[in-house]
């Protein structure tokens, strides 16, 4: 299948999309800030909740990659450390985000001796708390994601033992700073649009959809890079295999934390917590509810479920490409029925604002990933990667991968030799 | 009564795994069809050496799924909309929300059920008799070794040309069995 | 884009990074088959009777506690207003939780290509349905009269009313049914390779016919292998949503109603996450005797343990986060009973429940961040009973404490279970234990054909060569 496809692709007209996109992008958001204040507001935090979730999903694939001691995910890794490495330039985008948040948050400019709901939660729902919990969040993902692609590049260099053991170590201490920031995050910045509303699973929700947006990231960059010669070497059709085998696992899982969270508030029937679907089971939210239930669950499950379409790229693309569509609309069905109760509307000021923060990042994650080599060149997995070594024998269980080829054609050399 | 045994085919006994999949590629290139490799574990990438097509069994769980989520929905429809409706609970007479918990677990036991017993039907099990099992070398199939065997049934089967074919490949047994 | 960079030579591992043998020594195939049949052949050994006498006793002791109960009714219990659930329910859902490790270990991790699972799937595969077939006593007669249990199968009945599917009971009655059914068949199926080794190796006439019946003509065919190993993956991954669903529904009975404490949307993955942990530190406690009494260190090697402590450390945390969400939505609500039954909790009359649950769950296992710990096998035994201990009070915390005091303090009380309660619940480890010792003297404990599958002999492609290693074991 690969073999076909070695004949790199002219992407040279493709190169000045990125800078338009941002120049674009970012003429059109800055009208809409001098038009629409508000709106300007919410379009921008649904753009920037957007690509936070690539950039958290990037980091919790690192983190995962370690923690399992995984060998199949190895050439992923560098573009996925770009990715979280993102986070820098995320805090930037948050700055309008820390400017506006009393045209957002309602709960901004109540008094807490007026509304119970926000004086209960004080003092997390105050002014200062706010930017410092922003700040924590960031501190925290810069922090990990530069330690992690740190140690990653250092191992490329010396190739020992020790970076892959500090990897492992920022990875073990850093999912738990990672559940708690993200949970933090998805609620100060999301759910707190609504403040009266609660929900043990929002944390877990907003990861559940980031993963599995960020998964299908994942396949559409490495079909890419193998196109282009860049990772062709170090993979096989494992890794399309497994990326497509976790995108089918987070569909459910997305499916079955969502269900969940709706099942039981449905089933309680206590208005303090059903007002959060009334609000969207209004006018056309009514319709985007169903485009999530059919589009970010069915669809996408019906169509994985057999296990050769997940190396079918011509079948895969797409749907890569639809996961960014249904998780914008899933975002927005968390944001936008605040701004705009009645009815889902798609903004020319959404689309600017979208469009400015693809562009930018981008950019910087194309002239991260040029500055570095392409992948971990001597992970101590990576000859697990490449299928050269079965460290583990027959580690592809049932029989399920005899249709495609896992057997290298040639051996390369292995140093010190395995004899 | 005729008693005479007819044969069944002819067997090769292999001691490695590589050894067997080399056979295998090797009878599979010699065109034959009715022939079978034993081993006492699945072989990695036997299924290609022998040319086998993806299995069916599939389908049976696909449609043993369908079966248990449309049985599900429409049973609890049934029951509590149409035959006897209820007030329970303020909540809708039907609803695929209440309904799904136990559709889903019929989805997945109808599943269950059609991938066990489909595979036992792709397999013609149980079988308890089998002229293999009869032959007492056989019963190492189970423990370490690997066997081939060739159908006298297989159109291009000649004893003689069977036996160059497995002795080339490396068998170093090879015994006639009888049906 | 960055220059094509293509490695002509791969650097080898460092030694601390290569990976370990699943199985020790280079054992052979014939050595494995050997090993795992020897130990249900001849006669059992006496610690075999020692154990099995008392367990026989306790299982008599759950029949007479439950002809007891069923002639007498559910007072005999301590179940009594306001805590109208109690040891039932608790115990229910502690058996059902350590089943889910079996499942988990036979499916999810056959789905992550976790091989080392093949070593102790057979045993939690066991250990899921006799632990199931405990749970299942507890709702069957909860209800009181038992002889109307049919009503909860949908079934025609005299009066012409259907069951009432919007009750989570029901869902519990397909969930819990089918979670057993489902699991029986995958044992099952796992069980036809090893039945065929039983057969081809038995003496006995009854042996013979016993696993030759069993074993349904099994020849090891690779046309047969071939559907087997579909039929083997796809309910894998059907046993995966299976074993999310069951916990998840389990948690249901809780959550959709509105008590405090209860009614929360965390419950069906934090229960999931509960059950797996508790699971496992049942695999622990059943599989590290046995792995010293039946000799099996190359099959389960100490790596296998180590493994285990890190899916009970992570699974631990999980849970760990959900209890931190739970106090944190509680107090973020702003919901006046909510905070009352966290705080109640944390501090009421049954505090030691609550900091005995916060001790098992979640600061011990911490401890498995130590590798000298994850080997220590009396550390990983000890930790394991713990775990136990926790997960069965994280039960007593969701139930009791939630109801004992609810939303009208004239309705509070004190729970406290009955004799009745205690001498059943012993009676179930019985129940477990008879079953389990019969399983490991009847049947193989170890996937026998799988674990053939990860040794590096199994592998034609493995640059270890399957010839020579094979040889080397001849030898030995």
């Amino acid at each position: 299948m690969k073999k076909s496809m070695s004949t790199p692709l002219d992407l040279s007209r493709w190169r000045k999309v990125p800078l338009l996109l941002t120049a674009g992008g970012g003429l059109v958001a800055l009208l809409g800030l001098l038009v629409n204040r508000e709106q300007f507001a919410f379009s921008w935090l649904l753009a920037f909740m957007f690509f936070l979730s690539l950039s958290a999903g990037a980091l919790f694939l690192v983190m995962a990659h370690h923690l399992f001691d995984a060998g199949w995910s190895v050439p992923l890794r560098r573009f996925l450390e770009h990715l979280a490495n993102l986070f820098p330039w995320l805090a930037v985008l948050f700055v309008p985000i820390a400017l506006l948040a009393p045209t957002l948050y309602q709960w901004m400019s109540l008094d807490p001796h007026l509304d119970h709901a926000l004086h209960a939660k004080q003092p997390l729902f105050t002014r200062p708390m706010f930017y410092a919990v922003a700040a924590i969040c960031f501190g925290v993902w810069i922090f990990l994601s530069n330690r992690l692609r740190h140690w990653s590049l250092e191992q490329d260099r010396s190739g020992a033992a020790l970076p892959t053991h500090r990897m492992r170590f920022y990875s073990c201490v850093g999912i738990f700073l990672f559940a708690i920031t993200l949970t933090l995050a998805a609620i100060m910045w999301m759910k707190a649009l609504q403040h009266q509303w609660f929900s043990t699973m929002y944390g877990v929700y907003y990861f559940a959809g980031s993963v599995w947006m960020t998964l299908g990231t994942a396949y559409l960059i490495t079909l890419v890079l193998d196109r282009q010669g860049v990772l062709t070497d170090t993979l096989h059709d494992h890794q399309y295999y497994f990326l497509g085998s976790l995108l089918f696992a987070f569909t459910v899982f997305y499916a079955y934390i969502h269900f969940s969270q709706y099942f039981i508030i449905w089933n309680g029937n206590m208005p303090e917590e059903t007002f959060w679907y009334v609000l969207r089971e209004k006018g056309t939210w009514w319709w985007v509810g169903m485009v999530i239930i059919f589009g970010h669950f069915f669809l996408p499950f019906l169509a994985l479920l057999r296990i050769d379409v997940k190396s079918m790229f011509g079948f895969m693309a797409p749907l890569c490409g639809w996961t960014w569509l249904m998780h914008y609309l899933d975002l927005s069905f968390n944001i936008m029925p605040v701004k705009h109760p009645d009815g889902f509307v798609l903004h020319w000021i959404d689309l600017g604002c979208w469009a400015f923060m693809a562009g930018l990042l981008t950019m910087i994650f194309l002239r991260e990933y040029g500055k570095h080599p392409p992948y971990p060149l001597k992970d101590p997995r990576l000859v697990e990667a490449m299928g050269f070594a079965h460290p583990i024998p027959t580690q592809i269980s049932g029989g399920e991968l005899d249709e495609c080829d896992d057997t290298p054609a040639v051996h390369p050399e292995v140093q010190g030799g395995r004899q | 009564m005729n008693n005479a045994p007819k044969p069944y085919g002819i067997i090769a006994e292999f001691r490695t795994a590589a050894d067997i999949l080399h056979a295998a590629e090797k009878v599979r290139d010699a065109g034959y069809q009715k022939w079978d490799v034993f081993t006492p574990f699945p072989v990695h990438g036997m299924d290609r050496a022998m040319g086998l097509k993806n299995s069916k069994v599939g389908w049976f769980a696909f449609l043993g799924g369908v079966a248990g989520y449309t049985t599900g929905m429409l049973m609890i429809w049934f029951m509590n909309a149409l035959d006897y409706p209820l007030v329970v609970g303020g909540k809708p007479m039907f609803s695929p929300f209440y309904a799904f918990p136990p559709s889903y677990e019929l989805t997945i036991l109808f599943g269950a059920f059609g991938s066990l017993f489909g595979m036992l039907f792709l397999n013609r099990l149980p079988r308890l008799y089998h002229p293999l099992l009869k032959n007492r070398r056989f019963a190492l199939v189970t423990h370490d070794r690997f066997f081939l065997v060739i159908e006298c049934a297989d159109p291009k089967y000649s004893e003689a040309q069977a036996r160059k074919l497995l002795e080339e490949a490396g068998s170093r047994h090879i015994e006639m069995v009888e049906d | 884009m960055a220059a094509r960079a293509t490695p002509l030579t791969i650097p080898e591992p460092p030694a601390e990074l290569q990976r370990p043998l699943l199985v020790d020594n280079y054992r052979s195939f014939g050595w494995i088959s050997n090993r795992v049949c020897s130990l249900t052949e001849g006669k059992a050994p006496v610690w075999w009777w020692v154990l099995f006498i008392p367990s026989v006793l306790a299982l008599g002791m759950l029949l007479f506690m439950l002809g007891y109960q069923i002639s007498t009714g559910v007072g005999v219990w301590g179940n009594m207003h306001p805590v109208m659930w109690g040891w039932d329910i608790i115990n229910f859902v502690w058996w059902i939780g350590i089943g889910h490790a079996g499942t988990l270990i036979s499916a999810i991790l056959f789905l992550l290509r976790q091989r080392w699972r093949t070593a102790v799937n057979r045993a939690a595969e066991a250990m899921t349905i006799f632990a199931v077939m405990c749970a299942g006593i507890y709702p069957a007669l909860h209800v009181g009269r038992v002889w109307y249990d049919w009503w909860l199968f949908p079934i025609p009945n005299s009066n012409s009313i259907w069951p009432q599917f919007r009750s989570p009971l029901m869902w519990d009655v397909f969930a819990v049914s089918t979670y057993f059914t489902v699991s029986v068949l995958f044992w099952y199926m796992g069980l036809i390779p090893d039945l065929a080794v039983m057969r081809d190796r038995a003496r006995t006439r009854i042996r013979q016919f016993a696993y030759g019946l069993f074993a349904l003509g099994w020849t090891g065919s690779n046309r047969h292998w071939s559907n087997y190993e579909k039929a083997y993956l796809i309910l894998a991954g059907l046993s995966t949503p299976l074993v999310l669903s069951v916990h998840s529904i389990v948690s249901l009975d809780f959550a959709v109603s509105q008590v405090p404490g209860w009614h929360t949307t965390i419950f069906p993955p934090y229960f999931v996450a509960g059950a797996i942990f508790s699971g496992f530190g049942m695999v622990l406690t059943l599989l590290i005797p046995l792995r010293s009494i039946f000799k099996l260190e190359d099959i389960i090697t100490l790596r296998h343990i180590d493994v285990m402590c890190k899916v009970t450390l992570a699974t631990g945390s999980i849970v760990g986060y959900a209890y931190g969400m739970e106090f944190f939505i509680a107090w973020y609500s702003g919901s006046p009973y909510e905070r009352f039954a966290f705080i109640n909790r944390a501090l009421g009359p049954y505090w030691w429940g609550y900091w005995t649950m916060i001790v098992c769950n979640v600061v011990v296992p911490q401890l498995f961040w130590f590798k000298s710990l994850r080997r220590n096998l009396v550390v990983v035994f000890i930790i394991s009973i713990l775990v136990n201990i926790g997960m069965w009070f994280e039960r007593f915390v969701i139930i009791v404490i939630s109801l004992h005091r609810d939303f009208v303090p004239a309705n509070w009380g004190y729970y406290s279970p009955s004799w009745v309660d205690i001498c059943t619940y012993v009676g179930t480890f019985g129940l477990f234990f008879t079953l389990f010792l019969l399983f490991i003297r009847f049947l193989p404990m170890i996937a026998i054909s799988e674990v053939k599958g990860v040794t590096p002999q199994s592998d034609p492609h493995h640059p270890l060569g399957g010839a020579k290693i094979k040889e080397m074991a001849l030898h030995e």
